[in-house]
């Protein structure tokens, strides 16, 4: 774009991206200080003043975390059970959100507001109802037991509503009926390929969710078997101890997958969410 | 069933006036022709509800019902005592300091990372690689699991150790006891909860920033709006929808804060338990720790009547507003 | 036209649809099949101490050396998530074989009778001798026995030899008096008046009842208690007095008057093993961090001093047992695996492995000292030690965790320094949180 800026704007341009620096340095900051701390020895944790880069790299840290306990495993099942749990909330945040967002029929406030009030109740406090539920169906100590709550997201209906009913005129849906269009296809090829970029949002806060849960797979896990990897990390970590080396070793072993899997996705995650449908 | 019922009833007219009570109420409701739309929003919904149910509104009505009972959890006896749990709620100390602490901390979240992330939204939106780095970074803090993230970052607030206090002394600003000093260790959560959040709700913003056709913005741009007028009065009305969103999200999730609060309570050197004392960490003690499971869920009910509450008043705000743009 | 046209291109997304459920069923399937074939008996074991599972293991590996056909499978977390999980499992018959617990939850899950009282030979195997009588006591509720004790909490103070030194003090304080002395000239500043070193660590900050439990350490010594017990069997607080307020006072001295620790710098067996404090009251299992962590320091421990010299000296006690889940389906061999648990040679193993005290009599500590001589005061405390405990109440945590809510302000209140009035007003205030829960429970009374 040329265009001729006056010296204030020229300041002003320099200024936001001072401001966007400085925010750029403050959100990767606790990143970049957990991660080198994981590779420091004991003796250089606490130095003052602090250095960000070890002087002696080590990786006696992962080494102990990895002595006592299969991680690979864990990985496995972290894996599996976020998508799973990612799947799941794509599917029901569509159909639920599309319908609440597109589609008059009675009791629809009242639904869509239970939905959302229910968001608000502290998963703690209705855990162990929950879980007692779980015992008559017999899925105490199961896969399947530990990925349930995660299947269904509230924000996910709300978002896909938010968007379907601001970002798809109702017009399309109405020049698709008067084509002949079953409600059915509509919903598959109309409102769902526009709301790939509200989805894509949805799929990954339902992905990290499922993947830092930790008081329902401890509750539901009776077996070393079915942990995930938040459960095997805190499992293995001695309570008094302020290790900071090894804890950031292990905090490393959670959130780097977690990073891996972002900057390989990070093209379709943001890149999908500007591609607005739109546009066509 | 029905038919047992109608032949139940010879008085023909009353039939009758039911049925037109039911067509009158359908009519309202929805026009005739739109039954199979409604047939079909209920069997796409259904699955969904199903699960709904049986994941959340279930085990939720079954705590509702438990505020009512005193409960240990252990004992199989759970006496009814009516709204005892509730009375007992409303004398209690560490309730009233536990709104109080999470109302500040909500609003500062609420307002700190939403205000940050329209600004940082509007300057995004344009598509260059530069703003494509920058989305990545301010992202980064959404995907990382709470606990190891707590963790680091009391390593990071530690007094004599920080990183945070070095970069302070740096610029001559003297060390600041931000896990132990009770006057401060809130705001060392909130500007936790705003790292943690603020790249979401940028996302979201660009998503809404850039479904706006550029015709839109363009138009004003002819009509000599210059940037703030575009923004005030073609892209923010517009956002409206996505913003309503980030707002209640937020809040809600901000109001329901307590992994931070439970990982920099624990241990020595950590902040005191009354100053960041939240609602849910209050419910979980009472739960887990005092084994009073009724009054946990009377404290849980009542956490969740005041959220239902406040985001009311924000969907009927955003609702207002559109009345008076549109 | 429109309708087909969809329908093929819906086929390729149903097609993509089932890749991706095929990937996820085969994921799910690998998960699966690695569950390993069970032998005849397997004995789940959960323990809210990570600490102890190596100790478990080897003790299962010797076990199965005469019982081939028993494995055991164990499941560890930090123990306020272990607490979670055993009182939702064990009531609802999802829980292990055996657990280790405290007796505060110990004792509501015997009052719902979720535990059998400990079969005959159990019983006689306790009362056998091989351990104290304050431990069997301390197993014996309503003249029934339940568990086995596995371990025991000893809290004693760890100093550090060559501060002292340097410092020109000559041996371990004897008197709390001679604490603070100490304590001041083996407080560190830098230029800039910050401290860099405390004088001894105390608990100042955080959350939860291990600050109540550290502030007895003090509140003992100094002629109180927490609890009283009546003759009828009621309780009321035993601090709102001369001793508690002096208790209080030496906190607040320690933080404000004095200046001997600070709740901004380094706490706990971390900063006693990196040489941040001088001294620490912790118990054994800070042994094995020093060695971990900084094994070349030069340190001493000794008791917890007298208040001064005509006090008692006092030293607390916490047993932690194991206990058989009364819904187990494999009773007598789980029962069979505990009596072989607290074997004097895997009593030794315990201290040796993890640093926690065994309680067993019987065993011969001679190498473990050889090796590490700050055991000592552990395994074998001096015979004048008065002995305290914390009482088995269901709603014992909830005391101490409630006043911990409150002492962590209190030791910081400038209000409070040199200022007996207030420090009485603050102890009061504590008893009347107490003197709440215990009336809350029903179980209050002063006669």
């Amino acid at each position: 774009m040329v265009e001729t800026r006056t010296p204030l704007a020229w300041a002003l341009h320099i200024l936001v991206h001072a401001i966007l620096l400085l925010g750029a340095i403050f959100m990767v900051l606790p990143i970049v200080w957990m991660f080198f701390t994981a590779f420091k020895p004991p003796t250089e944790v606490s130095l003052w003043p602090p250095r960000i880069l070890p002087i002696d790299w080590t990786l006696e840290n992962f080494r102990g975390i990895f002595e006592d306990a299969p991680f690979g495993r864990f990985f496995v099942n972290s894996l599996g059970l976020s998508l799973t749990a990612t799947v799941s909330v794509c599917v029901t945040s569509l159909a639920a959100g599309a319908i609440f967002g597109k589609y008059k029929f009675p009791g629809r406030t009242v639904l869509f507001m239970a939905i959302l009030a229910t968001a608000i109740v502290p998963f703690e406090s209705y855990m162990i109802p929950l879980y007692l539920q779980l015992i008559d169906l017999g899925w105490i100590n199961t896969y399947q037991g530990i990925v349930l709550p995660t299947l269904f997201m509230s924000f996910g209906i709300f978002l896909l509503r938010q968007h379907t009913s601001s970002a798809i005129p109702t017009e399309l849906l109405e020049a698709a009926r008067v084509d002949g269009a079953t409600e059915w296809w509509i919903l598959r090829r109309v409102i769902t390929p526009l709301s790939i970029p509200a989805l894509s949002a949805i799929g990954i806060f339902a992905f990290i969710q499922a993947w830092a849960a930790f008081i329902w797979p401890l509750m539901v896990a009776n077996e070393q078997v079915l942990f995930n990897m938040e459960l095997g990390l805190t499992a293995f970590q001695f309570r008094f101890t302020a290790d900071y080396g090894k804890l950031m070793a292990g905090s490393v072993l959670s959130v780097l997958p977690m990073l891996i899997i972002f900057l390989i996705l990070r093209r379709q995650i943001i890149e999908s969410v500007a591609l607005t449908g739109m546009k066509g | 069933m029905v038919g047992r019922l109608s032949g139940a009833s010879p008085d023909g007219t009353r039939r009758n006036a039911l049925v037109e009570a039911v067509r009158y109420w359908a009519d309202e409701h929805f026009s005739r022709g739109n039954w199979r739309l409604v047939l079909f929003c209920f069997i796409v919904l259904a699955p969904v509800l199903a699960l709904f149910g049986y994941v959340r509104m279930g085990p939720i009505i079954s705590s509702v019902i438990l505020s009512f009972h005193k409960w240990d959890l252990i004992n199989p006896i759970k006496p009814f005592i009516g709204w005892a749990n509730y009375a007992e709620l409303l004398e209690d100390e560490n309730f009233w300091l536990s709104l109080k602490n999470t109302a500040i901390y909500a609003l500062l979240t609420v307002a700190m990372s939403t205000l940050l992330a329209v600004p940082l939204a509007v300057f995004l939106a344009a598509k260059t690689k530069l703003s494509v780095v920058y989305q990545t970074i301010y992202f980064l803090p959404v995907i990382t699991p709470m606990v190891p993230m707590s963790i680091a970052w009391k390593w990071i607030y530690d007094y004599n150790h920080g990183i945070l206090n070095y970069v302070l002394s740096l610029v001559g600003i003297p060390s600041v006891a931000w896990l132990t000093d009770p006057g401060i260790a809130l705001y060392a959560l909130v500007i936790m909860g705003v790292w943690k959040v603020i790249g979401y709700n940028m996302i979201l913003l660009l998503v809404g920033i850039r479904n706006i056709p550029s015709t839109y913005t363009e138009a004003a741009a002819i009509d000599g709006a210059d940037g703030f007028q575009r923004f005030r009065y073609v892209t923010l009305p517009l956002l409206k929808p996505i913003l309503l969103y980030v707002l209640v999200t937020s809040s809600i999730n901000a109001f329901n804060v307590f992994t931070q609060v439970y990982v920099m309570t624990l241990g020595s050197q950590s902040a005191p338990g009354q100053a960041v004392r939240v609602l849910v960490f209050d419910i979980y003690q009472n739960a887990f720790q005092y084994f009073r499971f009724g009054y946990a869920s009377s404290e849980a009910v009542m956490l969740t009547l005041i959220v239902l509450g406040f985001t009311l008043i924000q969907f009927r705000v955003a609702r207002n507003k559109e009345g008076q743009d549109g | 036209m429109r309708t087909r046209k969809s329908k093929s291109v819906g086929i390729d997304r149903r097609a993509a649809l089932k890749v991706a459920a095929g990937a996820g069923i085969a994921a799910a399937a690998g998960m699966a099949f690695s569950k390993r074939a069970r032998a005849a008996t397997t004995l789940n074991i959960w323990t809210g101490y990570p600490e102890l599972v190596p100790y478990y293991k080897s003790v299962a590996e010797a076990y199965a050396k005469t019982k081939p056909d028993v494995t055991v499978n164990l499941l560890s977390s930090s123990l306020r998530e272990m607490e979670q999980k055993l009182s939702a499992a064990i009531p609802t018959g999802t829980g292990p074989d055996i657990f280790d617990i405290g007796s505060g939850i110990a004792i509501k899950f015997i009052d719902a009778k979720l535990l059998d009282p400990n079969p005959a030979d159990v019983e006689t195997y306790l009362k056998s001798g091989a351990w104290n009588k304050f431990t069997v006591d301390w197993f014996t509720q309503g003249g029934k026995t339940y568990g086995l004790p596995l371990l025991e909490g000893r809290a004693q103070m760890f100093w550090n030899r060559a501060m002292f030194k340097e410092a020109g003090i000559a041996d371990a304080p004897k008197t709390f008096g001679e604490i603070m002395e100490s304590a001041k000239k083996l407080t560190k500043f830098d230029a800039t008046g910050k401290m860099t070193r405390s004088g001894i660590s105390m608990r100042l900050s955080g959350q939860g009842s291990g600050i109540t439990e550290k502030f007895r350490f003090v509140l003992e010594p100094a002629g109180g208690t927490l609890l009283v017990k009546t003759a009828s069997g009621k309780y009321h607080n035993g601090f709102d007095n001369d001793a508690g307020r002096k208790a209080l006072q030496f906190y607040v001295d320690v933080v404000q008057k004095d200046k001997v620790d600070d709740p901004k710098v380094p706490h706990d067996a971390d900063a006693f093993a990196n040489g941040h404090t001088a001294m620490l009251f912790r118990e054994a299992w800070v042994i094995g961090e020093i060695k971990k962590k900084n094994p070349n320091l030069d340190y001493g421990v000794a008791p917890i001093p007298r208040w001064d010299a005509s006090g008692p000296v006092k030293g607390i006690i916490q047993p932690w047992g194991v206990h058989v889940n009364g819904r187990s389906k494999q009773k007598e061999a789980s029962w069979d695996f505990l009596k072989f648990l607290t074997q004097p040679a895997n009593a030794f193993q315990i201290t040796n492995m993890t640093g926690w005290v065994s309680a067993r009599e019987g065993v011969d500590w001679g190498p473990l000292l050889k090796q590490t001589p700050q055991f000592e005061v552990f395994v074998k405390p001096p015979k004048d030690i008065v002995l305290f405990s914390d009482p088995i109440l269901p709603f014992w945590d909830e005391i101490q965790t409630r006043i911990a809510d409150r002492l962590p302000g209190m030791f910081i209140d400038p209000a409070l320094n040199g200022n007996p009035a207030k420090v009485a007003e603050a102890i009061k205030s504590l008893a009347t949180i107490c003197d709440n829960v215990l009336k809350q429970a029903g179980a209050y009374g002063t006669a």
